[in-house]
Protein backbone atom coordinates (compact mmCIF):
# COMPACT_ATOMS: atom_id res chain seq x y z
CA UNK A 1 0.00 0.00 0.00
CA UNK A 2 1.50 3.09 -1.18
CA UNK A 3 2.02 6.13 0.63
CA UNK A 4 1.09 9.60 -0.77
CA UNK A 5 1.41 12.83 0.47
CA UNK A 6 0.33 15.01 -2.15
CA UNK A 7 1.16 18.17 -0.07
CA UNK A 8 4.64 17.22 0.25
CA UNK A 9 4.72 15.59 -3.19
CA UNK A 10 5.92 12.27 -1.69
CA UNK A 11 5.25 8.90 -2.45
CA UNK A 12 6.83 5.89 -0.60
CA UNK A 13 6.03 2.14 -2.38
CA UNK A 14 6.96 -1.28 -1.56
CA UNK A 15 8.74 -4.26 -3.75
CA UNK A 16 8.67 -7.71 -1.81
CA UNK A 17 10.83 -10.03 -2.83
CA UNK A 18 9.14 -13.71 -3.13
CA UNK A 19 10.51 -16.92 -3.53
CA UNK A 20 11.52 -20.16 -2.78
CA UNK A 21 13.78 -20.53 0.12
CA UNK A 22 17.91 -20.44 -0.42
CA UNK A 23 16.89 -19.10 -3.81
CA UNK A 24 18.86 -15.85 -3.57
CA UNK A 25 16.31 -12.81 -2.32
CA UNK A 26 18.70 -11.55 0.50
CA UNK A 27 21.28 -11.83 -1.77
CA UNK A 28 19.74 -9.46 -4.19
CA UNK A 29 19.23 -7.24 -1.50
CA UNK A 30 22.96 -7.20 0.18
CA UNK A 31 24.10 -6.25 -4.09
CA UNK A 32 21.32 -3.76 -3.99
CA UNK A 33 22.88 -2.35 -0.95
CA UNK A 34 26.59 -3.02 -2.19
CA UNK A 35 25.84 -1.12 -5.62
CA UNK A 36 23.40 1.53 -4.94
CA UNK A 37 25.05 3.41 -2.56
CA UNK A 38 23.83 6.73 -3.87
CA UNK A 39 20.17 5.57 -3.81
CA UNK A 40 20.21 3.72 -0.42
CA UNK A 41 19.19 5.62 2.77
CA UNK A 42 20.03 3.38 5.78
CA UNK A 43 21.61 0.00 6.49
CA UNK A 44 20.18 -2.91 5.31
CA UNK A 45 17.80 -4.71 7.98
CA UNK A 46 18.43 -8.81 7.92
CA UNK A 47 17.30 -10.58 10.72
CA UNK A 48 18.91 -13.94 10.21
CA UNK A 49 18.45 -17.68 12.00
CA UNK A 50 21.45 -19.66 12.14
CA UNK A 51 22.49 -20.62 8.57
CA UNK A 52 22.00 -17.08 6.60
CA UNK A 53 18.11 -18.38 6.83
CA UNK A 54 15.84 -15.11 6.77
CA UNK A 55 13.57 -15.46 9.42
CA UNK A 56 11.22 -12.66 9.09
CA UNK A 57 12.51 -10.54 6.69
CA UNK A 58 15.16 -8.21 5.15
CA UNK A 59 14.42 -4.28 4.94
CA UNK A 60 16.07 -2.07 2.61
CA UNK A 61 15.03 1.72 2.01
CA UNK A 62 15.61 3.24 -1.05
CA UNK A 63 15.43 7.15 -2.38
CA UNK A 64 14.90 7.67 -6.29
CA UNK A 65 14.90 11.33 -5.92
CA UNK A 66 12.21 13.44 -7.88
CA UNK A 67 9.94 11.49 -10.39
CA UNK A 68 7.82 14.34 -12.48
CA UNK A 69 8.24 16.00 -9.14
CA UNK A 70 7.17 13.98 -6.43
CA UNK A 71 9.83 12.75 -4.14
CA UNK A 72 9.95 8.99 -4.83
CA UNK A 73 10.85 6.65 -1.89
CA UNK A 74 10.66 2.95 -2.29
CA UNK A 75 11.36 0.15 0.52
CA UNK A 76 12.57 -3.73 -0.41
CA UNK A 77 11.54 -6.48 1.56
CA UNK A 78 12.48 -10.26 1.23
CA UNK A 79 10.73 -13.03 2.60
CA UNK A 80 11.32 -15.95 4.44
CA UNK A 81 11.56 -18.89 1.55
CA UNK A 82 11.23 -21.87 3.62
CA UNK A 83 7.57 -23.20 3.84
CA UNK A 84 6.71 -23.22 7.64
CA UNK A 85 7.29 -19.35 7.88
CA UNK A 86 4.01 -19.06 5.97
CA UNK A 87 2.58 -16.26 8.08
CA UNK A 88 5.31 -14.36 7.97
CA UNK A 89 5.21 -14.88 4.26
CA UNK A 90 1.87 -13.03 4.47
CA UNK A 91 2.96 -10.45 7.11
CA UNK A 92 5.63 -9.00 5.11
CA UNK A 93 3.36 -8.98 1.47
CA UNK A 94 0.83 -7.37 2.83
CA UNK A 95 0.80 -3.94 1.38
CA UNK A 96 3.19 -4.88 -1.50
CA UNK A 97 2.96 -2.53 -4.49
CA UNK A 98 4.79 -4.84 -6.63
CA UNK A 99 6.63 -8.12 -6.53
CA UNK A 100 9.85 -9.48 -7.41
CA UNK A 101 10.02 -13.37 -7.83
CA UNK A 102 13.05 -14.83 -7.39
CA UNK A 103 13.49 -18.43 -8.81
CA UNK A 104 16.13 -21.30 -8.29
CA UNK A 105 17.87 -22.31 -11.71
CA UNK A 106 18.95 -25.17 -9.61
CA UNK A 107 17.02 -28.48 -11.41
CA UNK A 108 16.74 -29.76 -7.97
CA UNK A 109 14.17 -26.82 -7.17
CA UNK A 110 11.93 -26.92 -9.96
CA UNK A 111 8.99 -27.50 -8.06
CA UNK A 112 9.88 -25.36 -4.79
CA UNK A 113 9.68 -22.41 -7.58
CA UNK A 114 6.69 -23.58 -9.02
CA UNK A 115 4.93 -24.18 -5.58
CA UNK A 116 6.66 -21.04 -3.82
CA UNK A 117 4.69 -19.11 -7.05
CA UNK A 118 1.42 -21.05 -6.06
CA UNK A 119 1.51 -19.77 -2.71
CA UNK A 120 2.15 -16.10 -3.43
CA UNK A 121 -1.08 -16.58 -5.53
CA UNK A 122 -3.07 -17.42 -3.02
CA UNK A 123 -1.41 -15.30 -0.49
CA UNK A 124 -1.94 -12.49 -2.76
CA UNK A 125 -5.56 -13.48 -2.94
CA UNK A 126 -5.81 -13.30 0.71
CA UNK A 127 -4.89 -9.94 0.34
CA UNK A 128 -7.55 -8.65 -2.30
CA UNK A 129 -4.91 -8.98 -5.37
CA UNK A 130 -4.49 -10.33 -8.66
CA UNK A 131 -1.73 -11.77 -9.50
CA UNK A 132 -2.10 -10.56 -13.29
CA UNK A 133 -2.45 -7.44 -12.33
CA UNK A 134 0.00 -6.81 -9.61
CA UNK A 135 3.45 -5.29 -11.04
CA UNK A 136 5.23 -8.54 -11.03
CA UNK A 137 9.23 -9.55 -12.40
CA UNK A 138 10.68 -12.83 -12.51
CA UNK A 139 14.23 -12.96 -11.65
CA UNK A 140 15.84 -16.57 -12.62
CA UNK A 141 18.85 -16.44 -10.32
CA UNK A 142 22.07 -18.70 -10.09
CA UNK A 143 23.03 -18.67 -13.91
CA UNK A 144 26.48 -18.67 -12.73
CA UNK A 145 25.96 -21.72 -11.96
CA UNK A 146 25.42 -22.96 -15.48
CA UNK A 147 28.69 -22.13 -16.74
CA UNK A 148 30.47 -23.87 -13.23
CA UNK A 149 33.56 -25.62 -14.71
CA UNK A 150 32.59 -29.39 -13.97
CA UNK A 151 29.33 -28.53 -14.90
CA UNK A 152 28.26 -30.90 -12.01
CA UNK A 153 24.88 -29.12 -11.12
CA UNK A 154 22.05 -29.60 -12.90
CA UNK A 155 20.62 -26.11 -14.26
CA UNK A 156 16.95 -25.59 -15.70
CA UNK A 157 17.29 -24.03 -19.58
CA UNK A 158 15.56 -20.79 -19.20
CA UNK A 159 12.73 -21.84 -21.28
CA UNK A 160 12.25 -24.21 -18.90
CA UNK A 161 11.43 -22.03 -16.44
CA UNK A 162 9.80 -19.75 -18.47
CA UNK A 163 7.71 -23.09 -19.36
CA UNK A 164 7.24 -23.99 -15.68
CA UNK A 165 6.42 -20.34 -14.26
CA UNK A 166 5.66 -18.26 -17.00
CA UNK A 167 3.72 -19.46 -19.56
CA UNK A 168 0.55 -17.78 -18.53
CA UNK A 169 1.78 -14.48 -16.27
CA UNK A 170 3.33 -13.37 -19.21
CA UNK A 171 5.95 -11.26 -16.59
CA UNK A 172 8.83 -9.41 -17.37
CA UNK A 173 11.81 -11.95 -16.56
CA UNK A 174 15.80 -12.09 -15.94
CA UNK A 175 18.27 -14.48 -15.83
CA UNK A 176 20.49 -13.21 -13.04
CA UNK A 177 22.97 -14.15 -10.45
CA UNK A 178 22.54 -12.73 -7.19
CA UNK A 179 26.37 -13.43 -6.21
CA UNK A 180 27.82 -11.61 -9.47
CA UNK A 181 25.24 -9.32 -9.89
CA UNK A 182 24.52 -9.93 -12.87
CA UNK A 183 20.85 -8.72 -13.93
CA UNK A 184 20.07 -7.47 -10.50
CA UNK A 185 20.02 -4.24 -11.46
CA UNK A 186 17.82 -4.78 -14.49
CA UNK A 187 15.06 -6.73 -12.48
CA UNK A 188 15.25 -4.32 -9.97
CA UNK A 189 14.67 -1.15 -12.32
CA UNK A 190 11.95 -3.52 -14.55
CA UNK A 191 9.76 -3.39 -10.93
CA UNK A 192 10.09 0.03 -10.12
CA UNK A 193 9.30 0.66 -13.66
CA UNK A 194 5.98 -1.56 -13.74
CA UNK A 195 4.74 -0.71 -9.65
CA UNK A 196 5.53 3.36 -10.27
CA UNK A 197 3.59 3.06 -13.62
CA UNK A 198 0.86 0.82 -11.84
CA UNK A 199 0.92 3.37 -9.44
CA UNK A 200 0.34 6.44 -11.44
CA UNK A 201 -2.66 4.56 -13.48
CA UNK A 202 -4.02 4.19 -10.21
CA UNK A 203 -3.57 7.27 -8.85
CA UNK A 204 -2.46 9.95 -11.44
CA UNK A 205 -0.25 11.30 -8.92
CA UNK A 206 2.11 11.88 -11.70
CA UNK A 207 -0.01 14.66 -13.54
CA UNK A 208 -0.82 17.08 -11.05
CA UNK B 1 31.06 -41.80 -17.56
CA UNK B 2 32.85 -44.20 -15.25
CA UNK B 3 30.95 -45.54 -12.24
CA UNK B 4 34.17 -43.42 -10.28
CA UNK B 5 33.48 -40.46 -11.95
CA UNK B 6 29.13 -40.56 -11.40
CA UNK B 7 30.07 -40.68 -7.98
CA UNK B 8 32.98 -37.97 -7.90
CA UNK B 9 29.50 -35.89 -9.90
CA UNK B 10 27.25 -36.79 -7.60
CA UNK B 11 29.71 -35.97 -4.18
CA UNK B 12 30.80 -32.63 -5.64
CA UNK B 13 27.13 -31.96 -6.43
CA UNK B 14 25.98 -32.61 -2.58
CA UNK B 15 28.40 -30.44 -1.80
CA UNK B 16 27.07 -27.39 -3.60
CA UNK B 17 23.96 -27.98 -2.46
CA UNK B 18 25.11 -27.98 1.22
CA UNK B 19 26.84 -24.84 0.86
CA UNK B 20 23.84 -23.39 -0.54
CA UNK B 21 22.11 -24.29 2.59
CA UNK B 22 19.87 -26.63 0.46
CA UNK B 23 20.60 -29.32 3.04
CA UNK B 24 17.59 -31.89 2.62
CA UNK B 25 18.81 -31.94 -1.46
CA UNK B 26 22.23 -32.34 -0.31
CA UNK B 27 21.39 -34.94 2.00
CA UNK B 28 19.22 -36.83 -0.56
CA UNK B 29 22.81 -36.74 -3.11
CA UNK B 30 25.04 -38.38 -0.52
CA UNK B 31 22.77 -40.86 0.16
CA UNK B 32 22.66 -42.00 -3.27
CA UNK B 33 26.32 -41.18 -3.36
CA UNK B 34 26.62 -44.21 -0.39
CA UNK B 35 24.15 -46.42 -2.22
CA UNK B 36 26.10 -46.27 -5.47
CA UNK B 37 29.53 -46.88 -3.46
CA UNK B 38 28.02 -49.64 -1.32
CA UNK B 39 26.66 -51.32 -4.40
CA UNK B 40 30.24 -51.10 -6.09
CA UNK B 41 32.62 -53.47 -4.40
CA UNK B 42 35.36 -52.68 -6.84
CA UNK B 43 35.89 -49.19 -5.82
CA UNK B 44 39.35 -49.18 -3.52
CA UNK B 45 38.77 -47.49 -0.11
CA UNK B 46 35.01 -47.98 -0.57
CA UNK B 47 34.43 -48.17 3.26
CA UNK B 48 36.01 -45.38 4.40
CA UNK B 49 34.18 -43.37 2.11
CA UNK B 50 30.87 -44.48 3.08
CA UNK B 51 31.99 -43.86 6.71
CA UNK B 52 33.39 -40.54 5.74
CA UNK B 53 29.58 -39.59 3.68
CA UNK B 54 27.42 -40.97 6.71
CA UNK B 55 29.55 -38.85 8.72
CA UNK B 56 28.27 -35.79 6.60
CA UNK B 57 24.73 -37.42 6.81
CA UNK B 58 24.52 -37.19 10.18
CA UNK B 59 25.65 -33.81 10.44
CA UNK B 60 23.27 -32.19 7.97
CA UNK B 61 20.25 -34.30 10.45
CA UNK B 62 21.81 -32.29 13.07
CA UNK B 63 21.57 -29.20 11.60
CA UNK B 64 18.39 -29.38 9.55
CA UNK B 65 16.39 -30.38 13.10
CA UNK B 66 18.48 -27.43 14.71
CA UNK B 67 16.80 -25.15 12.06
CA UNK B 68 13.47 -27.04 13.01
CA UNK B 69 13.58 -26.31 16.24
CA UNK B 70 10.13 -24.19 15.93
CA UNK B 71 10.36 -22.16 19.50
CA UNK B 72 13.75 -20.35 18.55
CA UNK B 73 12.77 -16.86 18.16
CA UNK B 74 15.50 -14.19 18.52
CA UNK B 75 14.93 -11.70 20.46
CA UNK B 76 15.40 -8.56 18.45
CA UNK B 77 17.05 -5.26 18.74
CA UNK B 78 15.10 -2.33 19.44
CA UNK B 79 15.49 -0.58 16.66
CA UNK B 80 13.93 -3.69 14.92
CA UNK B 81 11.15 -4.18 16.76
CA UNK B 82 10.42 -0.26 16.32
CA UNK B 83 10.76 -0.75 12.17
CA UNK B 84 8.28 -3.44 12.88
CA UNK B 85 5.48 -1.47 14.83
CA UNK B 86 6.29 1.20 11.88
CA UNK B 87 6.53 -0.79 8.84
CA UNK B 88 3.58 -3.10 9.61
CA UNK B 89 0.90 -0.75 10.71
CA UNK B 90 -1.68 0.19 7.70
CA UNK B 91 -3.92 2.64 9.80
CA UNK B 92 -4.09 6.77 9.69
CA UNK B 93 -5.81 6.02 12.66
CA UNK B 94 -3.59 6.76 15.20
CA UNK B 95 -4.59 4.00 17.47
CA UNK B 96 -5.82 1.14 14.99
CA UNK B 97 -1.65 1.45 14.21
CA UNK B 98 -0.74 1.01 17.54
CA UNK B 99 -2.85 -2.04 17.72
CA UNK B 100 -1.53 -3.12 14.10
CA UNK B 101 2.26 -2.84 15.33
CA UNK B 102 1.60 -4.44 18.38
CA UNK B 103 -0.11 -7.25 16.63
CA UNK B 104 2.60 -7.47 13.95
CA UNK B 105 5.08 -7.49 16.68
CA UNK B 106 3.79 -10.79 18.18
CA UNK B 107 3.53 -12.47 15.07
CA UNK B 108 7.07 -11.79 15.03
CA UNK B 109 7.25 -13.32 18.53
CA UNK B 110 8.39 -10.15 20.33
CA UNK B 111 5.95 -10.91 22.61
CA UNK B 112 6.99 -8.72 25.83
CA UNK B 113 7.61 -5.52 23.51
CA UNK B 114 4.09 -6.16 22.22
CA UNK B 115 2.64 -6.38 25.92
CA UNK B 116 3.67 -3.32 26.63
CA UNK B 117 2.59 -1.94 23.02
CA UNK B 118 -0.66 -3.11 23.73
CA UNK B 119 -0.98 -1.92 27.60
CA UNK B 120 -0.44 1.74 25.82
CA UNK B 121 -3.83 1.02 24.13
CA UNK B 122 -5.46 -0.13 27.70
CA UNK B 123 -6.33 3.66 28.06
CA UNK B 124 -8.34 3.90 25.06
CA UNK B 125 -12.46 3.13 25.69
CA UNK B 126 -13.10 0.96 22.60
CA UNK B 127 -9.60 -0.88 22.24
CA UNK B 128 -9.36 -2.14 25.96
CA UNK B 129 -10.76 -5.31 25.23
CA UNK B 130 -8.93 -6.12 22.23
CA UNK B 131 -6.11 -4.92 23.23
CA UNK B 132 -6.27 -7.12 27.37
CA UNK B 133 -7.54 -10.42 25.10
CA UNK B 134 -3.82 -10.21 22.88
CA UNK B 135 -1.77 -9.35 26.22
CA UNK B 136 -3.62 -12.70 27.46
CA UNK B 137 -2.56 -13.91 24.44
CA UNK B 138 1.09 -12.86 24.57
CA UNK B 139 1.44 -14.87 27.94
CA UNK B 140 0.31 -17.68 26.68
CA UNK B 141 2.49 -17.70 23.76
CA UNK B 142 5.49 -17.74 25.84
CA UNK B 143 3.65 -20.40 28.20
CA UNK B 144 3.73 -18.11 30.72
CA UNK B 145 0.07 -19.49 32.31
CA UNK B 146 1.00 -17.70 35.44
CA UNK B 147 1.67 -14.40 33.89
CA UNK B 148 -1.73 -14.33 32.46
CA UNK B 149 -3.22 -14.87 35.43
CA UNK B 150 -1.36 -12.58 37.80
CA UNK B 151 -1.98 -9.84 34.77
CA UNK B 152 -6.05 -11.22 34.85
CA UNK B 153 -5.91 -10.48 38.86
CA UNK B 154 -4.45 -6.96 38.31
CA UNK B 155 -7.05 -5.83 35.69
CA UNK B 156 -9.45 -6.93 38.36
CA UNK B 157 -8.12 -5.09 41.15
CA UNK B 158 -6.85 -1.96 39.17
CA UNK B 159 -10.93 -1.69 38.53
CA UNK B 160 -10.07 -0.07 34.52
CA UNK B 161 -12.42 -2.88 32.94
CA UNK B 162 -16.25 -2.11 32.93
CA UNK B 163 -17.72 -5.54 34.56
CA UNK B 164 -18.70 -6.44 31.02
CA UNK B 165 -15.48 -6.18 30.37
CA UNK B 166 -13.73 -8.12 32.80
CA UNK B 167 -16.36 -10.83 32.09
CA UNK B 168 -15.45 -11.18 28.38
CA UNK B 169 -11.37 -11.59 29.57
CA UNK B 170 -12.73 -13.95 31.95
CA UNK B 171 -14.25 -16.09 29.91
CA UNK B 172 -11.80 -15.71 26.98
CA UNK B 173 -9.14 -16.70 29.71
CA UNK B 174 -11.04 -19.89 31.16
CA UNK B 175 -11.22 -20.88 27.50
CA UNK B 176 -7.45 -20.84 26.85
CA UNK B 177 -7.05 -22.49 29.99
CA UNK B 178 -9.79 -24.81 28.88
CA UNK B 179 -7.16 -25.71 25.77
CA UNK B 180 -4.55 -26.31 28.06
CA UNK B 181 -6.18 -28.45 29.85
CA UNK B 182 -6.49 -26.56 32.93
CA UNK B 183 -10.01 -26.40 34.57
CA UNK B 184 -10.22 -23.34 36.71
CA UNK B 185 -12.52 -20.55 37.85
CA UNK B 186 -11.30 -17.19 38.13
CA UNK B 187 -12.23 -15.01 40.20
CA UNK B 188 -15.06 -12.42 39.11
CA UNK B 189 -15.23 -8.88 39.37
CA UNK B 190 -16.71 -7.43 42.28
CA UNK B 191 -19.99 -6.33 40.74
CA UNK B 192 -20.87 -4.17 43.82
CA UNK B 193 -17.62 -1.76 43.53
CA UNK B 194 -18.42 -1.71 39.81
CA UNK B 195 -22.02 -0.28 40.66
CA UNK B 196 -20.74 2.40 43.02
CA UNK B 197 -18.05 3.67 40.77
CA UNK B 198 -20.68 3.77 37.93
CA UNK B 199 -22.63 6.26 40.09
CA UNK B 200 -20.09 8.65 39.88
CA UNK B 201 -19.05 8.60 36.01
CA UNK B 202 -22.42 6.95 34.33
CA UNK B 203 -21.03 4.99 31.42
CA UNK B 204 -22.77 3.23 28.50
CA UNK B 205 -21.73 -0.35 30.26
CA UNK B 206 -24.78 -0.58 32.06
CA UNK B 207 -25.94 -1.60 28.64
CA UNK B 208 -23.19 -4.37 28.29
CA UNK B 209 -24.84 -7.85 29.20
CA UNK B 210 -22.02 -10.42 29.74
CA UNK B 211 -24.29 -13.00 28.51
CA UNK B 212 -23.30 -11.75 24.70
CA UNK B 213 -20.53 -14.22 24.09
CA UNK B 214 -21.83 -17.59 24.58
CA UNK B 215 -25.31 -16.11 22.57
CA UNK B 216 -22.64 -15.60 19.24
CA UNK B 217 -21.17 -18.82 20.20
CA UNK B 218 -18.05 -18.26 18.29
CA UNK B 219 -15.31 -20.71 18.32
CA UNK B 220 -12.28 -18.92 19.94
CA UNK B 221 -10.21 -19.77 17.05
CA UNK B 222 -12.11 -17.77 14.53
CA UNK B 223 -10.58 -15.35 17.13
CA UNK B 224 -7.06 -16.20 16.36
CA UNK B 225 -6.96 -15.81 12.74
CA UNK B 226 -8.99 -12.35 13.38
CA UNK B 227 -6.56 -10.18 12.21
CA UNK B 228 -5.94 -11.36 9.16
CA UNK B 229 -9.15 -10.00 7.47
CA UNK B 230 -9.41 -7.09 5.16
CA UNK B 231 -9.47 -3.71 6.20
CA UNK B 232 -13.22 -2.89 6.60
CA UNK B 233 -14.44 1.10 5.84
CA UNK B 234 -17.71 1.08 5.93
CA UNK B 235 -20.78 -1.51 6.22
CA UNK B 236 -23.86 -1.80 4.13
CA UNK B 237 -27.04 -2.87 6.18
CA UNK B 238 -29.98 -3.76 4.17
CA UNK B 239 -33.14 -3.75 6.02
CA UNK B 240 -36.95 -3.69 4.93
CA UNK B 241 -38.85 -1.21 6.08
CA UNK B 242 -42.65 -0.59 6.67
CA UNK B 243 -43.67 -0.10 2.90
CA UNK B 244 -41.34 -3.34 1.85
CA UNK B 245 -39.03 -1.37 0.31
CA UNK B 246 -35.89 -3.17 0.57
CA UNK B 247 -32.91 -0.02 1.67
CA UNK B 248 -29.53 -0.22 2.76
CA UNK B 249 -28.15 1.89 5.41
CA UNK B 250 -23.86 2.40 5.31
CA UNK B 251 -22.45 2.71 8.84
CA UNK B 252 -18.93 4.07 9.20
CA UNK B 253 -16.53 1.65 10.48
CA UNK B 254 -15.19 3.15 13.98
CA UNK B 255 -12.72 0.70 14.86
CA UNK B 256 -12.33 -2.85 13.22
CA UNK B 257 -10.03 -5.67 14.60
CA UNK B 258 -10.12 -8.27 12.17
CA UNK B 259 -13.31 -10.01 11.79
CA UNK B 260 -15.22 -7.66 14.32
CA UNK B 261 -15.65 -4.42 13.56
CA UNK B 262 -17.44 -1.36 15.76
CA UNK B 263 -19.96 0.83 14.09
CA UNK B 264 -21.26 3.71 14.98
CA UNK B 265 -25.60 3.79 14.19
CA UNK B 266 -26.79 7.53 14.24
CA UNK B 267 -29.25 8.21 16.74
CA UNK B 268 -31.95 9.27 13.64
CA UNK B 269 -32.14 5.74 12.51
CA UNK B 270 -34.57 4.65 14.83
CA UNK B 271 -35.67 1.67 13.08
CA UNK B 272 -32.27 0.05 12.72
CA UNK B 273 -32.05 0.64 16.70
CA UNK B 274 -35.26 -0.57 17.03
CA UNK B 275 -34.67 -3.84 15.75
CA UNK B 276 -31.09 -4.07 16.80
CA UNK B 277 -30.50 -6.28 19.75
CA UNK B 278 -27.13 -8.25 20.80
CA UNK B 279 -27.81 -12.07 19.19
CA UNK B 280 -29.33 -10.63 16.25
CA UNK B 281 -27.78 -12.24 13.35
CA UNK B 282 -27.97 -10.04 9.95
CA UNK B 283 -27.95 -11.84 6.95
CA UNK B 284 -27.98 -9.21 4.12
CA UNK B 285 -24.26 -7.13 5.16
CA UNK B 286 -22.35 -5.45 2.46
CA UNK B 287 -18.11 -5.19 3.46
CA UNK B 288 -16.89 -2.35 2.08
CA UNK B 289 -12.95 -2.38 1.41
CA UNK B 290 -10.68 -0.10 0.25
CA UNK B 291 -9.97 -3.34 -2.46
CA UNK B 292 -12.99 -5.26 -2.71
CA UNK B 293 -17.02 -5.69 -1.62
CA UNK B 294 -18.06 -8.75 0.35
CA UNK B 295 -21.44 -9.73 0.69
CA UNK B 296 -21.93 -11.43 3.78
CA UNK B 297 -24.38 -11.81 7.32
CA UNK B 298 -22.68 -10.94 10.72
CA UNK B 299 -24.01 -11.46 14.41
CA UNK B 300 -24.52 -8.57 16.96
CA UNK B 301 -22.36 -9.04 19.63
CA UNK B 302 -22.40 -5.87 21.66
CA UNK B 303 -24.99 -2.75 21.05
CA UNK B 304 -24.79 0.15 22.88
CA UNK B 305 -26.38 3.81 23.81
CA UNK B 306 -23.40 6.32 23.97
CA UNK B 307 -24.05 8.51 27.16
CA UNK B 308 -21.11 11.12 26.18
CA UNK B 309 -18.79 12.69 24.18
CA UNK B 310 -19.70 14.07 21.01
CA UNK B 311 -21.33 11.09 19.67
CA UNK B 312 -23.69 11.25 23.06
CA UNK B 313 -27.08 10.40 21.70
CA UNK B 314 -26.15 7.30 19.17
CA UNK B 315 -25.00 3.89 19.59
CA UNK B 316 -22.34 1.92 19.51
CA UNK B 317 -22.70 -1.76 17.69
CA UNK B 318 -19.80 -4.39 17.46
CA UNK B 319 -20.92 -6.54 14.57
CA UNK B 320 -18.87 -10.62 14.18
CA UNK B 321 -18.48 -11.04 10.25
CA UNK B 322 -19.10 -13.96 8.75
CA UNK B 323 -18.11 -13.98 4.62
N1 LIG C 1 26.09 -19.47 -7.12
C1 LIG C 1 25.16 -18.65 -6.68
N2 LIG C 1 24.74 -18.73 -5.40
C2 LIG C 1 23.79 -17.87 -5.00
C3 LIG C 1 23.22 -16.92 -5.86
N3 LIG C 1 22.28 -16.24 -5.17
C4 LIG C 1 22.29 -16.74 -3.92
N4 LIG C 1 23.21 -17.72 -3.81
C5 LIG C 1 23.53 -18.51 -2.61
O1 LIG C 1 22.35 -19.20 -2.23
C6 LIG C 1 22.26 -19.28 -0.81
C7 LIG C 1 20.94 -18.70 -0.36
O2 LIG C 1 20.88 -17.31 -0.68
P1 LIG C 1 19.94 -16.29 0.12
O3 LIG C 1 20.04 -14.98 -0.57
O4 LIG C 1 20.22 -16.35 1.56
O5 LIG C 1 18.53 -16.96 -0.18
P2 LIG C 1 17.10 -16.49 0.29
O6 LIG C 1 16.23 -16.54 -0.89
O7 LIG C 1 17.18 -15.18 0.99
O8 LIG C 1 16.70 -17.66 1.30
P3 LIG C 1 15.63 -17.64 2.50
O9 LIG C 1 15.93 -16.46 3.32
O10 LIG C 1 15.81 -18.93 3.22
O11 LIG C 1 14.29 -17.56 1.86
C8 LIG C 1 23.46 -18.53 -0.27
O12 LIG C 1 24.45 -19.48 0.04
C9 LIG C 1 23.90 -17.66 -1.44
O13 LIG C 1 25.26 -17.38 -1.42
C10 LIG C 1 23.68 -16.87 -7.22
O14 LIG C 1 23.24 -16.09 -8.05
N5 LIG C 1 24.63 -17.77 -7.56
MG1 LIG D 1 16.66 -14.57 2.80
Amino acid sequence: MAIFNLKNREIECKIVYYGPGRSGKTTNLEYIFKTFKKQVTDQLVTIDTEGDRTLFFDFLPMGLGKIRGCDVRVQLYTVPGQVQYSSTRKLVLKGADGIVFVADSFAIRRDKNMLSLKDLDLNLKECGLNIFKTPLVLQYNKRDMSSSADGSIPIMSVETMQNDLNRQLKAPYFPASALTGEGVGKTLKESLKLTLLNLHKELKWAQK
Amino acid sequence: MSIKEQIKSILQEAEIYRTQGLLNEAMIKYKIAAELIEKNVKIESGQALVDGITKKIELLKETISKYNDPDKTPKMPVEIQNLIKDKFSFSDDKESAVLEGAIALSKFGQFERAITEFSELLKNDSLRLVAAKNIIRCYFATSSVDGALSQYEQWLKSGIFHAGQIEKIRLFLENLLKDKGIERRLPLADITADISKEKVVPEETTFEKPVSESMVDIPEQEEMEEDEFLDINSVGIAITTGSQRRQEVVLDVAFQSGKSVSLIVPGREKILIEKFKVGLKLDDVQFYSPIAILNGSGVISAFTKISSGPKMGSYSLDLKIFT
